[in-house]
């Protein structure tokens, strides 16, 4: 049982050789589990709870400390992310010039709230703090793609252009 | 020395303390919740602010604050009440107030706290908590809802216990503390975390609305498995033990406990307990009186004297004063066959270090290891064997950035913690490694050889272990050895340890030898703040070592014995406290000797698979039962207090023992136990300076905190064999069990219900076996079935699988190698 946390349900089957080489680039610099996870979820996406053991592993960290890091950083995933991560700002501008009706307009056209992704994995919905962009406001970002001064139809545009890529 | 004033009051306190300890250690009361004694400063929870007048203008948390020269502290005045009352009320906002049925209403301090500052009502309102309930494992509960935060369970599992179960998880006002992935709690189960909780959020699942604290009655006393001592407190209802109690006021352990200590105790509770004597009629055991089962006792051990002779085999978990009266007992019968179980299986642990120390003891006391620069840690089973040194070695690296060496055949507990160094050997082949760091020393003139003995020979015998020999037959890198030995040389405070048991028989005496040898070339054995350690499986290992529970020269051995019975050489053999069945290696040849042997009596708590083929049946009391003492392994003799009565007419060993003496004529007459323990004075000179009615809650130390060895002789040199195979097998003790007494104990049991075979990922996957499977373990022509356990502790070709259990009858395939070859398969 003393190994119990280590041989917990790994229930997801994934191939480790991603995050092992993450893991050889820091393996040896003390503090390294930000820029590992972050690494990892460079490669994966997300953060896959196979990988959070092989960390706790190799870096010799608890499994329920980098949990406690999971958890508190917004920045990290741990379910399956969308291709494109729509972040839509609900800051104190965007939110006067109506966020939270793009937001629900991407609801309505995508089926997904807040921290939610689509079933095909080809949408994340985030909503967000400030993004910094107040003068475009209401902003949404696409990627890295950012659409300012939106309303309802141009929001769709957007949409649209998405959904009509890969 | 640092002079401040609190509350008007003058104290000069360590420059290190902190307001908190400061004003606690002269009488003035701080409230805390997130303050531990043994546990780092953490300032969660702010309700110990104060005014300080140097630092004006703000609260100062007084368990972070460090005291300074001429601070003025005050620790109460309107503006901290009020904090306090704020703080309280921001914790009551989300709390959920269920005091009723919380057990633990009376002893929270929350409640406490609530209650002393009058927090009647409540300025802010919020919703309550509404977390699910962890009720997936049979010990420990944990009730979110009531946490109020503070960290100390996270804390202690991390700095103390080195396991590291639970985190802080989410953030602001969704934080909480989880296990990785928020699941249910699956850990060692030491319970650690349940002392610390200061409100109802971790609670002892068994203790579950059995009493409130108050009603309890607590009783100190020694915990009756390993030899590391530690005290327990009873907490007592009706004459029944409902639960352990946390203490770190008294004894050697600081409060901490491993799962057996905890939780272990239910077996003193089994309705399983023998409760009168059996004797065997018609082949049946049947019940009888007393006076019947002991007359035929002295007439069995009569008639058998007068023929082939008895034999007496001992348990290493009787008090001191027992086995002194065993001694004398054996001499009423008239036998010198007398021995323990150390004879069968680690007596060669003592003989080992008696040639080279001159002592059969452990050379230091554990409190020292904690300030140790390195400590080397032979066969990794040390955390498995003894927790709670596992959790001072864990504090020794924590705090005092000690090195761990670990030299073991497989991964452990202790390969985990930080920077420890893991000298990774071929299975039963930690002898050759001892002797490899031995060679380094001598070679490179780091060895300390004033004043020792048979610095030639052993130079000219370790020709053959030389870092790079030694790494070839062991697999250990020949650098890693060098950097071991060095380390090891150049440390002005080490602790070298070894534990030792009945699963660990072979080679017993070499590598207490071997480790001597180690511990003199560096200079360990007398040095202050140094020692080596011997750590005995029992409650009183020690105790039957100093007491000299041995043959007489005339004497059989309990080998001996045993073979003696088997082969029609012996009449009688009395086995107190010992299931020679299930815990001495070579099932088959115990059988045999106790099938054959003419009259068997077996006393015991319990009907054992022993005490099932006696003729005589004497029903034991338990550890909590008696009034003595045992010897730990850092031989400090400590009270052992009788809590509860035993079960229906079963009797202490000790009472027994006077009853039988005097059935057989002799004059034992049993005068309690601090009359015996000064006769014991007379037989045994380490504990004649001892007063038992002095025994104080620290216990005694026989022979001071350093002893002295009387000799420094190095001794032989020997190479553990090699044994081939691809897949190899050792036996070993499991973290949760302790002998066979701990599968009576429903804690242990309901976590670890049955005997496995550990074995690693890669083999795992090589033969296609899950986490759980029932595989088929082949070896010494014994086939058996065993629950797999797939991780990361064991190197690829190696398995593991402990002994304590009946069913699984680990010991009719080990017959006492270090090493059996297997085939494993589904």
């Amino acid at each position: 049982m003393s190994e119990a946390v280590e041989t917990q349900v790994q229930e997801e089957e994934i191939d480790l050789t991603g995050a092992n080489e993450v893991i050889d680039k820091y393996i040896d610099m003390p503090g390294s589990l930000m820029p590992v996870l972050q690494g990892i979820q460079e490669f994966y996406g997300y953060i896959p709870e196979p990988t959070v053991h092989l960390t706790a592993e190799r870096l010799n960290i608890y499994t329920s400390q980098i949990y406690g890091v999971l958890t508190f950083y917004s920045q990290f995933h741990m379910k399956p992310r969308g291709k494109y991560i729509i972040r839509v700002c609900m800051g104190t501008a965007c939110h006067v010039k109506g966020a939270v009706r793009i937001g629900d307009t991407i609801e309505n056209r995508l089926g997904i709230g807040h921290a939610e992704t689509t079933e095909d994995l080809k949408f994340t919905v985030e909503h967000v703090a400030c993004i910094g962009a107040c003068g475009m406001a209401p902003v949404i970002m696409v990627n890295e793609g950012t659409y300012g001064s939106l309303t309802v139809q141009k929001t769709d545009e957007v949409i649209d252009k998405y959904k009509n890529m890969d | 020395m640092v002079n401040l004033t609190i509350d008007g009051k003058q104290i000069t306190v360590p420059k290190t303390a902190t307001i908190y300890e400061a004003a606690k250690d002269n009488g003035i009361h701080i409230p805390v919740l997130c303050y531990a004694k043994k546990l780092l400063p953490y300032g969660a929870c702010r309700i110990c602010l104060v005014e300080v007048e140097q630092m004006k203008g703000r609260l100062i948390p007084s368990c972070t604050t460090p005291v300074t020269e001429g601070m003025v502290v005050t620790t109460t005045s309107e503006e901290i009440v009020k904090v306090r009352k704020t703080v309280l009320e921001f914790l009551l906002v989300n709390h959920v107030v269920e005091c009723p049925v919380c057990d633990k209403a009376g002893e929270c301090d929350l409640q406490d706290l609530t209650y002393e500052y009058e927090v009647v009502t409540n300025r802010f309102k919020g919703e309550k908590f509404d977390l699910p309930t962890d009720e997936v494992n049979p010990l420990i509960e944990r009730n979110m809802n009531r946490c109020v935060l503070c960290g100390k369970c996270v804390r202690v599992c991390d700095e103390v216990v080195g396991y590291g179960s639970y985190s802080f998880i989410n953030r602001g006002f969704e934080t909480k503390i989880a296990t990785a992935f928020d699941r249910g709690l699956n850990c060692e189960f030491c319970g650690q975390c349940v002392s610390m909780c200061p409100v109802g959020a971790l609670l002892p699942r068994p203790f579950k609305f059995k009493a409130r604290p108050w009603q309890l009655k607590e009783v100190d006393t020694v915990c009756g498995y390993c030899g590391n001592g530690c005290t327990v407190t009873l907490g007592l209802l009706d004459k029944k033990i409902e639960t352990i109690r946390f203490n770190d006021k008294i004894g050697v352990n600081d409060g901490n406990l491993c799962v057996r200590g905890r939780f272990g105790y239910s077996y003193v509770n089994s309705e399983d307990r023998l409760t009168k004597p059996l004797v065997r009629k018609n082949d049946q055991l049947v019940e009888v009186e007393w006076d019947e089962a002991l007359q035929a006792v002295a007439d069995g051990f009569v008639k058998a004297q007068e023929g082939k002779g008895v034999g007496v085999l001992s348990g290493a978990r009787l008090t001191n004063e027992e086995l002194f009266l065993l001694k004398n007992l054996a001499k009423t019968i008239g036998t010198g066959s007398l021995d323990h179980s150390g004879g069968e299986c680690y007596k060669g642990v003592t003989e080992g270090l008696f040639e080279t120390l001159g002592v059969k003891a452990s050379t230091a006391t554990f409190p020292q290891i904690e300030n140790s620069d390195v400590v080397l840690a032979i066969r990794n089973d040390f955390y498995d064997t003894h927790p709670v040194v596992g959790m001072v070695i864990n504090q020794a690296i924590r705090r005092n950035n000690a090195q761990l060496l670990v030299v073991a055949d497989k991964r452990g507990k202790l390969s985990k913690l930080p920077r420890a160094k893991t000298l990774l050997s071929g299975p039963g082949l930690e002898l050759d490694v001892l002797n490899g760091l031995s060679q380094i020393m001598l070679e490179e003139g780091l060895a300390k050889t004033d004043g020792v003995e048979g610095v030639k020979p052993l130079k000219q015998a370790l020709a053959d272990f030389t870092p790079d020999k030694v790494a070839a037959r062991t697999g250990v890198d020949a650098d890693a050895l060098r950097d071991a030995a060095r380390q090891l040389a150049g440390a002005e405070r080490a602790a070298i340890m070894l534990a030792y048991g009945l699963p660990y028989t072979a080679l017993s005496k070499e590598l207490a030898v071997a480790a001597a040898n180690l511990a003199l070339l560096a200079g360990i054995p007398g040095r202050e703040g140094s020692g080596i350690y011997l750590c005995g499986e029992k409650a009183n290992s020690q105790g039957a070592i100093d007491l000299g529970i041995l043959p007489a020269a005339d004497g059989l051995g309990a080998q001996a014995m045993l073979d003696a019975a088997a082969s029609g050489k012996l009449d009688a053999l009395y086995v107190v406290g010992e299931d020679p069945v299930v815990s001495y290696p070579d099932r088959d040849r115990i059988e045999k000797a106790l099938d054959q042997v003419p009259f068997l009596v077996v006393q015991d708590i319990f009907l054992s698979s022993t005490a099932a083929k006696a003729d005589v049946v004497l029903p034991a009391a338990s550890f909590a039962e008696k009034e003595g003492t045992f010897t730990n392994a850092e031989r400090r003799i400590q009270r052992v207090r009788a809590g509860v009565p035993s079960p229906g007419e079963a009797k202490t060993d000790g009472a027994i023992f006077s009853m039988l003496d005097a059935k057989l004529g002799g004059s034992l007459a049993f005068t309690g136990p601090a009359a015996i323990f000064a006769e014991i004075g007379k037989d045994t000179p380490a504990y004649a300076e001892i007063n038992f009615n002095e025994i104080g809650p620290q216990g005694v130390v026989w022979g001071g905190e350093t002893l002295q060895p009387a000799a420094r002789k190095l001794g032989e040199v020997t190479a553990a064999p090699l044994v081939e195979g691809e897949y190899r097998l050792v036996t070993g003790s499991a973290l949760h069990h302790s002998g066979t007494t701990s599968t009576h104990a429903k804690g242990p049991l309901a976590v670890v219900p049955e005997a496995f075979v550990e074995l690693s990922r890669d083999d795992a996957a090589t033969l296609g076996i899950k986490e759980g499977d029932l595989v088929k373990v082949k070896g010494n022509g014994v086939e058996l079935k065993l629950k797999a356990k797939v991780d990361i502790r064991m190197p690829n070709g190696v398995l593991f699988a402990p002994y304590h259990f009946k069913e699984s009858g680990v010991n009719r395939m080990y017959k006492g190698e270090t090493v059996i070859p297997v085939t494993i398969s589904k």
